[in-house]
């Protein structure tokens, strides 16, 4: 898959091209905007890793242009500035996802990942955690290599922390998430759910914690 | 409480209170109407002068001309002495009492000769002594005329002749005139000058309700709000300079925090760059020992300087906190951010039930930085497998509860201040963390402190400024 990398800085382009060939990706590395508007115009591109303080201009103006042009293209800003204004205003620009510089190799790949399989860019994807895969077209779930019964509703939660492992599940998100408007929740039928998933993934040896932040959510990671 | 070291910018503070203020409008209202009584007085006591003056002239000449009239009437008898033959009209004139007219005789001497009153002759000789030759005289009164004579005097070949006049004639009738000068021009003078106080006074109400626009204009100039201008539209002339000073000190202040602000972000992107560079290169080392203690490093610089451009923003530029905002909202937000931080530690995050806290007014992206410095802080020093409690409380109220070692008295006051660092604190903390709190805490009026939670370990307050209730 090919990706576009826009970084003005030689060394953090190199070991960021590097980083990703590894993770199995096609990288372009454009140094300026210039060099980002020919490979652009090429097209083909999955998504763009923009630095945004480049040395011939904003990279918000390139991400303005590609936007306007019908260019759809996920972005993912990379840049030093972590004002919150700065951030807000990558995001209405039309980004996708802002990562702050200095940053983990190995987190950026992964936010680059979620970047592509976000849900309207494929049907059906795996979303696999530690040693549980989830195939979201079929609704199977795989754990240590053995599929799982899981109920309907035990599918759709461990779906919405799949898909942000490693961050927080607002409580009110899995509500609507899970339940119809016309079905009222009793109060407690979150804290159930999860206990129950919580069990049926310890019990098939899952790989994964499942941890509750009390009063604001849930967030699954690697145990 | 304790005192922070950063004397908090209490919004509203103000110096002593200025005189009191004057306003245009009371003002030439009052001085419009002092300048309308004075005139009307003036102008009616020069009418009513000339008037007296016009009358009194005409009877001079009046007076004169009869003098005249007898003169021509005298011719010289045998023996010398004036004989007058007067003519009916003129003999009807001195004869009628009512208006009480006569005339005298004198010679060169000044001795009289003739008189049509005798009883009139000796105050008429004591106001002409010394005799002077000719013209208007006044007499003392005397029986016959209480209020005194005015006469006129004149000189022929021979002799002089003085016709008088009783006194009380033109008084009387200047009394009338001026009577009759209040009731008409006084009640017309009067409504003008009414008419042109409410004129002045409409004329400046409107031409200040623009200025009033152009101060509501000025009243949203705040932190974060410097591209405002006052609005020049409709403003009269006189009050134009002034807007346009306050515009251009606008802008002035507008480039100094722009340029403010470009530092700020040149800093940011000249020192996370190298970073960026050494984290990745680190990370392309794999899982080493000792890329994981370079990694540490790294990642405690990378958080240095992270906070410190957050200071640099909050010290350097305005912070806008006139937003609304769910305190609770927030500590939802920093709490999922900072989750991540104290799963990997083994504490037990939380934040816990309470009751639902009015919007304040603030900056929800600057009291998240605080809140997540808090808890970060909170984390960093509580052992594996305590918990660490955010609590909500009205108004404004904002805790953070740890089982941590707590904060000796003695430290209480001095930990919110820059690169302070307690001693015996575990490396990792850059000292920033909690001054930039105290700083964001501030800008929203409120303060930061900590106190011992009750059954060990600490416990950090923010209190903000409730919103002000709505009128």
């Amino acid at each position: 898959m090919r990706l576009l990398i826009v970084e003005d800085e030689p060394a953090l382009g190199d070991l960021l091209r590097r980083a990703l060939e590894r993770a199995g990706f096609a990288p372009d590395l454009a140094a300026t905007l210039g060099e980002a508007r020919e490979y652009l115009a090429l097209g083909g591109h999955a998504a763009i890793i923009l630095d945004l303080g480049l040395t011939d201009g904003n990279g918000l103006d390139l991400l303005r242009e590609a936007r306007r042009a019908g260019n759809s293209t996920p972005v993912l800003i990379l840049t030093a500035r972590d004002a919150p204004e700065d951030r807000i205003t990558g995001l209405d620009t039309g980004a996708d996802d802002y990562v702050v510089k200095p940053f983990h190799m190995g987190e950026l790949v992964s936010r680059v990942r979620a970047l592509l399989r976000r849900p309207d860019a494929a049907l059906g994807v795996d979303l696999a955690l530690g040693n549980v895969a989830l195939h979201t077209a079929t609704r199977e779930v795989v754990v240590a290599g053995a599929p799982v019964a899981l109920t309907p509703r035990e599918t759709s939660l461990l779906e919405m922390l799949l898909r942000r492992h490693g961050r927080v599940v607002p409580r009110e998100a899995i509500e609507q998430g899970l339940y119809a408007l016309d079905n009222p929740t009793t109060a407690n039928a979150v804290e159930v759910l999860v206990y129950r998933l919580r069990r049926r993934l310890l019990a098939c040896g899952a790989d994964l914690a499942l941890h509750t932040v009390r009063g604001v959510g849930y967030l699954l990671a690697e145990a | 409480m304790i005192p922070l070291h950063r004397p908090s910018a209490q919004p509203g503070t103000r110096a002593a209170p200025a005189a009191r203020p004057w306003f245009l409008v009371s003002r030439l209202a009052w001085r419009l109407s002092a300048v309308t009584l004075v005139g009307v007085a003036l102008g009616a006591s020069a009418v009513a002068w000339r008037t007296l003056a016009t009358i009194s002239s005409v009877d001079d000449a009046a007076l004169q001309s009869q003098a005249r009239l007898v003169a021509e009437q005298l011719s010289t008898g045998p023996d010398g002495r004036p004989v007058l033959h007067l003519p009916a009209e003129l003999e009807a004139t001195f004869g009628r009492t009512d208006e009480r007219a006569a005339f005298l005789v004198f010679d060169r001497a000044g001795h009289v000769l003739l008189a049509s009153d005798p009883t009139t002759v000796p105050s008429v000789l004591a106001a002409l002594d010394p005799p002077p030759w000719t013209g208007l005289f006044r007499a003392p009164p005397s029986p016959d005329y209480p209020n005194g004579m005015v006469g006129a005097l004149i000189a022929t070949r021979h002799w002089r002749v003085a016709v008088v006049q009783a006194h009380e004639l033109n008084e009387g009738l200047a009394r009338s005139l001026v009577r009759d000068f209040m009731f008409s021009t006084l009640w017309l003078l009067l409504p003008i000058g009414g008419a042109t106080v409410l004129i002045g006074v409409l004329t400046i109400r409107h031409g200040l309700r623009s200025l009033r626009d152009a101060s509501a204009a000025a009243a949203q100039v705040g932190r974060g709000q410097t591209g405002v201008r006052l609005p020049s539209a409709a403003l009269p002339g006189e009050i134009l300079p002034v807007v346009g000073a306050v515009n251009a000190a606008l802008d002035r202040l507008e480039q100094a925090l722009d340029a403010q602000r470009r530092f700020v972000a040149d800093a940011a992107h000249a020192l996370r760059t190298p970073l960026a560079v050494l984290t990745a290169r680190i990370d392309e080392l794999g899982d080493q020992r000792e890329a994981d203690d370079l990694r540490g490093d790294a990642d405690r610089m990378a958080r240095l300087v992270g906070q410190m451009l957050a200071m640099a923003r909050l010290e350097e530029l305005p912070l806008d906190v006139t937003a609304p905002v769910d305190l609770r909202a927030v500590a939802v937000a920093a709490v999922s951010e900072i989750a991540p931080l104290a799963i990997s530690r083994g504490v037990e995050l939380g934040l816990l039930d309470g009751p639902v806290v009015a919007p304040i007014n603030g900056n929800a992206a600057a009291l998240g930085i605080a809140l997540a410095n808090l808890l970060d802080n909170a984390i960093r020093h509580a052992p594996r497998g305590t918990a660490v409690e955010v609590a909500i409380e009205a108004p404004a109220t904002i805790r953070v509860l740890d089982r941590g070692p707590g904060v000796p008295e003695a430290e209480r006051s001095r930990i919110f201040a820059r690169f302070h660092r307690a001693p015996g604190t575990r490396p990792g903390g850059a000292g920033l963390g909690l001054a930039i709190v105290a700083g964001i805490a501030a800008a929203h009026g409120g303060d930061a402190w900590v106190e011992a939670h009750a059954g060990g370990g600490a416990m950090f307050v923010m209190r903000l400024q409730p919103a002000a209730p709505r009128a």
